[in-house]
């Protein structure tokens, strides 16, 4: 549950410097005997660069005179728990971030303020089209789109080279050149893909023209049982028997990224910004180059890139807040296109900011780069307040990815997990 | 129970060989010890790793220490507001504990009154409470009192979690106490009250040393109330300081395991210190059930 | 009786206060003879029987506020239904007893109450029979071998629970685990990637070998130190007579210590049964829920899922279940204290 992936800092090195600018002024929220006001804003580890965010409370506390901001960084641990009990206090945090595929589900306790008044002031008109879905439920806005990241395949340059392989353009050339890569040097993964990522098993749904769950009726079902969604399951299996990765675990256990990828033998794999600069770090640590190339995830055919999922996160205002106006003013602030193009910029484009004017360009050959090409088919897991529910642990569709790839038949396994997934999703 | 008289005679047993015997007795005792020690080693032994050689395929058991880890771990930001804050609840909690058991399990012990069955009924099923569900109960009812980020209630609810445990083992241990002795301090002009100081006080102290221990060890560890009830970090204490270095962007093993081995010192010096009597104290209490 | 007079002074039976007037030593009952006794100085003006309830005072209040209050509360969050919504517009909605027909007839609610009794009664056996083991074996050992056991249990003991699991899962890990490496080491086919948590079941067995090593110092430390108030009289005793070490343990310690493994396995019971960050953080629960005990169900089903009152609901039905398991404990122990 602490990972909720949403993608966050690209740059390894800006993980060490994570905003540490909350002061112990006590009570978030209220005013004090002098008329001071506290503004708690709530964001994730890592999900705000240190200068970028003192940049942005700066220039917000010049404007409102008395005012000032308390930046309170969460772990990921118990978070789920944490906001919904924060949302039920009388001085909740008066700014928080959420993950996108769990917006919906805050929006729908009545917990989130209602922005749909405030769209003009926030700048919605400048969003990005497939961020802006996660933040709406019923027509109304309950937050702002903050950032957003996909995956793409991280590959050893030096691997590829021997084997002769260049980044491809289709799946057919994606799997021809994992078969050389094992024919070039058999000890070695040509790809590592533990059996439970599921958000990448998520984009070749999306390929196929499938979804997680659709809609029946005013109700929700699961849909992995779909020919659509047994054609991708059967190309991740295809995929991942290239990898000798654990089948019953995800990306994070271990953390392929630092725990993985830096043990070597590894020539490709499929991550986050930060995950690939986690890697160049740790192997920095043992005196390893990282001599990474990225290329986007292929697609069926080589006119478009396979669809991936875009993580990333929201800010939301708690309806309980008793600085609500401020609380806008300063979301107004931060997920403006002028900060967000600095948060572009701090990030050096491993982040996707809210707004395209705002986008930085990335350098040639660089993940970001690899990463924009893709986020043109981006897409979220569907939005409907239940879905909070499908992600939590234990998660049905990782379970399903598991007993597939051990050998159950994809369209059996994927019947007993859309029943799991249809109670859970329809449930508030 | 006037079993135990009855020590089978005739048979004629063979008397077990002495020496065969201590050297297979002491081989036990040190795979045991091994096995015991090796998870804790492992996890000292991890805390002076480098993060490349935390996790490999062949376990690394050379290897030069650093010490990297540990500034890392307690270089957080308000490392020693989390210290301070679990020092005070966990002793806070103790304290409160001993001297509310004490009393009542003298009670208990030593005198009749109506009601004492369900008491001890009462003690006993107290410590089935479901602490982990009653998290949102208790969070509900310090919310709507307005009491969260309260190290008071912390403290309070802490002390209750320990409260039966404590009563229950010193109650047993009051009662190991011969009355006599009481008496004859009676006798020589005490006050039941003084009889209670000089006599049966110093005699509990294994008692009280036990379960402090016990509740020094559950308090410490607290994770799931402190994580929902305090949500200001100036509130907080060291279990959440510990699950802090396991974030999105990858674990840091090595600096977990040297907050986990710091967070473990204490408990150990705690247990070194009370050691003797403390589990001496535990079984007396238990012995008398 | 008749072993009570040899050594063991603190620990011997008859030692046994505020009892009945059987016995002659006893003294007369508490509070108001006692008063008798006394010297007329303070303390007199104490109503008669008062005493007792001032000195109960403090922890039963405590205990009322802090711990029955909540469980009512908890008692009465059964009858609701109380979501995430409910909880952050504090409306929570009565639904009666649906919370417990949805437990009730759920088939996989009653497969996990099967598991855990299992799983429980496995562990407690294994805990009490190695711990006690273990107690004997400390108690024969030279000083310095004693020393250093203990020493090693004690270091378990104090082992936070976050870090031991942590340990734990590395020890059986896929890729990187030091039980794997010792298998090839051993020269041992198929322990290049062995999973050790294939299955539901063998996640259950190393979430036990992990609450068995944190258990049993507990009991073993404590089993030692109940044996050396048994004195060792009764062993000479038991030895001369040519008892076997097996008859001796049955004939001698384990009458001795009957209030002592009474206690221990009561305790130990609940605690097993309890246990939850050992059983979740160790697989989720997983492999496709398989390794679900009854606090992690309570915690997937109730706090994941947002469902406050169906977590309640299952706690209370977890008490009830602990309470009639118990209630032939909670007889014996309380027989022993009439008899006191």
């Amino acid at each position: 549950m602490k990972r909720k992936l949403i993608a966050a800092i690209g740059v390894a090195g800006m993980m060490v410097g994570i905003a540490a600018c909350g002061s112990d002024d006590g009570k978030g929220g209220s005013t004090d005997a002098g008329g001071n006001k506290t503004l708690t804003v709530w964001v994730m580890d890592g999900s705000a660069p240190d200068a970028w965010i003192k940049n942005v409370n700066k220039e917000f506390e010049a404007k409102h005179k008395g005012v000032k901001v308390k930046v309170e960084i969460q772990q990921w641990n118990g978070i789920q728990e944490k906001v919904t009990t924060a949302l039920s206090e009388d001085t909740p945090p008066d700014v928080l971030e959420l993950g996108n595929t769990q917006t919906a589900g805050y929006a729908a306790t009545g917990g989130l303020a209602d922005l749909t008044e405030d769209k003009a002031k926030l700048g919605a008109d400048g969003w990005n089209k497939g961020m802006l879905a996660s933040n709406e439920l019923d027509g109304k806005l309950y937050s702002a789109p903050w950032y957003a990241a996909n995956r793409v395949v991280v590959y050893d340059k030096a691997a590829f080279k021997k084997a002769g392989v260049t980044p491809p353009k289709t799946r057919a050339e994606w799997i021809a050149g994992l078969k050389k890569l094992k024919a070039s040097d058999p000890k070695s993964q040509p790809i590592y893909l533990p059996g439970q990522s599921w958000y990448v098993y998520a984009g070749f749904v999306w390929d196929e023209g499938g979804d997680l769950a659709v809609k029946d009726g005013d109700k929700w079902k699961g849909n992995l049982s779909s020919p659509e969604a047994v054609a991708a399951m059967n190309f991740y299996k295809e995929l991942q028997s290239y990898s000798t990765a654990p089948k019953d675990k995800d990306e994070a256990t271990p953390q392929q990224s630092t725990d993985i990828v830096p043990k070597g033998g590894v020539a490709s794999w499929i991550g986050l910004g930060w995950e690939a600069g986690g890697a160049i770090d740790a192997m920095k640590k043992v005196k390893k180059t990282a001599d990474f190339g990225y290329f986007p995830i292929p697609g069926k055919t080589a006119d478009k890139p396979g669809s991936v999922f875009f993580g990333g996160s929201n800010l939301a205002v708690s309806e309980r807040s008793p600085n609500k106006d401020l609380a806008k003013e300063w979301l107004a602030l931060a997920a403006g296109k002028e900060h967000m193009a600095k948060y572009a910029e701090a990030t050096q484009g491993a982040l996707l900011p809210n707004n395209d004017a705002a986008q930085f360009k990335p350098a040639a050959g660089s993940f970001a780069e690899a990463m924009a090409q893709a986020a043109s088919v981006g897409k979220i897991t569907p939005v409907t307040p239940g879905w909070a529910n499908v992600e939590t642990a234990p998660n049905p569709i990782k379970d399903y990815m598991t007993k597939v790839l051990k050998g159950e038949d994809a369209k059996k396994a994927g019947e007993a997990a859309d029943k799991v997934i249809t109670e859970r999703v329809n449930q508030q | 129970m006037s079993t135990t008289t009855t020590p089978t005679p005739q048979v004629l047993r063979r008397r077990r060989p002495l020496r065969p015997g201590t050297v297979a007795k002491n081989a036990a005792a040190l795979v045991l010890a091994v096995l015991f020690a090796f998870p804790v080693y492992w996890m000292f032994s991890s805390s002076l790793k480098p993060q490349s050689e935390i996790l490999t395929k062949d376990p690394v058991f050379l290897f030069t220490p650093t010490f990297e880890n540990y500034p890392t771990a307690t270089g957080v930001d308000l490392f020693w507001t989390y210290v301070g804050n679990s020092l005070t609840v966990t002793i806070g909690a103790v304290l409160l504990a001993l001297v509310v058991a004490l009393a009542a399990s003298f009670a208990i012990a030593r005198m009749k009154f109506r009601g004492r069955k369900g008491l001890v009924l009462g003690v006993m099923m107290a410590q089935m409470a479901p602490w982990e569900v009653m998290v949102i109960v208790m969070y509900m009812i310090a919310r709507d009192g307005d009491m969260l980020n309260s190290i008071p209630l912390l403290t309070a609810i802490y002390f209750v979690m320990v409260l039966p445990f404590t009563i229950w083992t010193l109650r047993g241990f009051i009662a190991a106490v011969p009355v006599e002795l009481e008496e004859a301090a009676q006798i020589d002009g005490c006050t039941r009250g003084q009889a209670f100081r000089k006599v049966i006080f110093p005699l509990l102290a294994p008692g009280l040393m036990s379960t402090s221990l016990f509740g020094f060890i559950t308090a410490w560890n607290e994770f799931a109330m402190v994580l929902i009830l305090n949500k200001d970090k100036t509130a907080q204490t060291l279990p959440l300081w510990l699950t802090q270095f396991q974030t999105a962007f990858g674990n840091d093993w090595g600096a977990t395991m040297a907050a986990s081995s710091l967070f473990a010192l204490p408990v150990l010096i705690v247990f070194l210190f009370l050691q003797r009597r403390a589990v001496g104290g535990m079984t007396a209490g238990a012995v008398k059930g | 009786m008749t072993v009570d007079s040899q050594g063991a002074v603190s620990a011997a039976p008859q030692d046994a206060p505020g009892s009945e007037a059987g016995t002659p030593k006893t003294p007369p009952p508490p509070s108001g003879s006692k008063h008798v006794l006394q010297p007329p100085r303070g303390r007199r003006s104490l109503p008669h029987g008062t005493l007792p309830y001032l000195l109960i005072g403090p922890a039963v209040l405590s205990m009322a506020v802090l711990l029955l209050y909540p469980l009512v509360r908890n008692v009465i969050l059964s009858f609701q239904q109380v979501n995430r919504k409910e909880l952050i517009t504090r409306k929570p909605e009565w639904i009666g007893v649906e919370n417990y027909t949805e437990l009730l007839g759920d088939s996989a609610f009653w497969t996990v109450v099967v598991r855990s009794v299992v799983f429980t009664a496995a562990n407690v056996v294994l805990i009490m029979v190695i711990g006690t083991l273990i107690g004997l074996l400390l108690n024969r050992l030279g000083t310095k071998m004693r020393l250093l056991l203990s020493l090693s249990l004690m270091l378990a003991w104090a082992m936070p629970i976050v870090a031991s699991v942590t340990v734990f899962r590395w020890l059986f890990d896929e890729q990187f685990g030091v039980v794997n490496w010792l298998m090839r080491s051993l020269g041992l086919e198929g322990y290049e990637q062995h999973n050790w948590f294939e299955t539901g079941f063998s996640t259950l067995v190393i979430v036990m070998i992990l609450l068995v090593w944190g258990s049993i110092p507990f009991v073993a430390l404590n089993m030692y130190a109940a044996l050396t108030t048994v004195g060792t009289e009764l062993y000479e005793a038991a030895k001369m007579d040519g008892a076997s070490g097996w008859r001796t343990f049955w004939s001698v310690v384990f009458p001795n210590l009957k209030p002592f493994f009474l206690i221990t396995t009561f305790l130990e019971i609940i605690w097993i049964f309890k246990a939850f960050a050992q059983v979740y953080a160790m697989n989720l629960g997983g492999p496709d829920r398989e390794s679900e005990t009854l606090p992690v169900f309570a915690y997937i089903e109730g706090q994941g899922q947002a469902h406050y009152g169906l977590a309640a609901a299952i706690s209370v039905l977890t008490i009830v279940m602990l309470i009639a398991a118990m209630s032939f404990y909670f007889r014996l122990i309380l027989k022993q204290e009439e008899e006191q």
